[in-house]
């Protein structure tokens, strides 16, 4: 996915914000389920080589949260059955679905994001203003991807000594487990050593300094940003009206079939889409390029 | 191989363990329909639930309990019923009873999460603790008096009168003063 990678930082930027501000602050069913479902569209656009391993990550992790909340919360008016004296709900068991929506949505959204949102974007919008904050934050969210480099790393590196070389299930736990452990240290060290180098090369020693870029805020950035702007107001907009209030205890209410809410919900998912659709339109106008030489 | 099978026997054993501390009931199972034979001489108790308080305080209910269903119009969730009385058997437990005998939802806290040793009842008929303000919440009465311990804690004896009460100002509202102040 070139094309959205493409746009400039402060565009992306305000993309992420907007829609994980919705992700995770508007509990509504049908959002929760476009937001999962144009995530994992998005990833897998945007990754395609890991797109199926991922999912032998995110499905367990949805099972597990959607099948813990009705053993933590006996709240709703409908028992399935009882277990241990205390009713399993109907009304539980789909709070926990939609709340396993939002976690496996926000990672997934949070997945598009790391793949978009470099570092060197993001220090680009915040290095000037707070240096610290914005190389904190930096370190921070690409610290997982890192880790899981330099983890996979010391795996083979093990390997080639022949450590845990058996092909057995408690051989390769605890070849994690070492490795773990070896992880723990570097990514202390790891973190102080970027820091310092950082540091070496004046990086927020209170001069301004300036630095060279290639974001340039073109008309299309312009015409992206509106159209993101527009569509994410609407779903806030019927938030705030109450067209997109729902509860689940002690009874289900009903999902509100209003106009505004109609408009929300196409908004909301005409806005999840702008990626994969720039996508589309990149790819259109390149074509018809090809088609004129 | 070996290992592997090892770790696969102890993973069975975990769940075998954990399978068998679940008690798995139906719905209808668990709401036994009859209520106890109460025969003549047996000791008995006497249960009642409301939730009054609710209804001087209904603007600050969630929205989402707003309907006679969950709030009865008189407040009345059980009216006073009698019990039979087993030996030493507590608040917690006639409560536990009558709920069944009769279908009213309830959700508690089993006495080992509790720092003071006792069942701490979250919920009956879908009223929660903070459902009505952040000062709501179910407490209880013992032949007119508050008792300063949990339900589960308290034995009782022949004739006593148990009367579950939501609160909506910390107890305040229903007459019990000691709670913030003095104990009487």
């Amino acid at each position: 996915m070139k094309a959205f990678a493409g746009l400039h930082p402060a565009v992306t930027m305000t993309y992420f914000v907007l829609l994980l501000t919705v992700c995770m602050f508007l509990p509504h069913p049908v959002l929760q389920g476009q937001a999962l479902v144009c995530g994992a569209l998005t990833c897998a656009l945007l990754c395609r080589r890991g797109a199926a391993r991922d999912v032998g990550f995110y499905l367990p992790l949805f099972l597990l949260v959607a099948v813990t909340n009705p053993l933590f919360s006996h709240n709703g008016v409908t028992p399935l059955f009882f277990l241990n004296g205390n009713p399993v709900t109907l009304e539980a068991l789909l709070y926990g679905l939609s709340l396993a929506a939002m976690v496996v949505g926000v990672l997934l959204w949070c997945k598009a994001y790391n793949e978009v949102m470099t570092s060197d974007k993001f220090l680009y919008l915040f290095g000037a203003v707070t240096p610290k904050l914005s190389l904190v934050l930096s370190m921070a969210l690409r610290f997982l991807p890192a880790y899981r480099r330099q983890a996979r790393r010391v795996s083979r590196a093990q390997k080639a000594m022949g450590l845990y070389a058996g092909s057995s299930m408690v051989c390769r736990v605890k070849n994690r487990l070492r490795v773990l452990a070896a992880m723990v240290t570097w990514s202390l060290e790891n973190a102080m050593e970027t820091a310092a180098s950082m540091k070496a090369r004046g990086y927020g020693s209170g001069k301004r300094r300036t630095h060279f870029s290639l974001f340039r805020f073109r008309p299309a950035d312009g015409a992206f940003f509106a159209a993101l702007l527009l569509l994410a107001a609407a779903p806030l907009a019927a938030a705030a009206a109450g067209a997109l209030n729902f509860t689940y205890y002690p009874r289900l209410s009903q999902l509100q079939t209003t106009p505004a809410a109609w408009v929300a919900y196409a908004a909301y998912g005409l806005f999840l889409l702008l990626p994969a659709m720039w996508e589309a339109k990149e790819a259109l106008v390149w074509r018809c390029c090809k088609r004129k030489i | 191989m070996k290992q592997d099978l090892l770790a696969l026997f102890a993973l069975i054993l975990l769940a075998a363990v954990l399978i068998s501390g679940t008690e798995v009931q139906s719905v209808d199972e668990y709401y036994r329909t009859h209520a106890d034979e109460i025969p003549p001489q047996s000791e008995t108790v006497t249960l009642s639930i409301r939730c009054d308080s609710v209804l001087r305080h209904y603007d600050q209910l969630d929205p989402a309990l707003r309907s006679p269903e969950f709030v009865p119009p008189d407040g009345v969730i059980l009216p006073p019923t009698r019990y039979l009385l087993r030996p030493g058997d507590t608040v917690f437990d006639i409560l536990q009873r009558a709920v069944r005998q009769n279908g009213i939802q309830m959700e508690f806290q089993g006495a080992e999460k509790s720092p003071f040793g006792s069942v701490y009842v979250q919920g009956i008929h879908w009223l929660y603790e903070f459902s009505c303000g952040p000062l709501s919440g179910w407490v209880y009465r013992v032949d007119g008096a508050f008792p300063h311990y949990g339900c589960s804690r308290y034995t009782l004896q022949n004739g006593q009168t148990i009367e579950w009460i939501y609160t909506c100002e910390l107890g305040q509202d229903v007459g019990a003063e000691w709670i913030g102040g003095q104990p009487s």
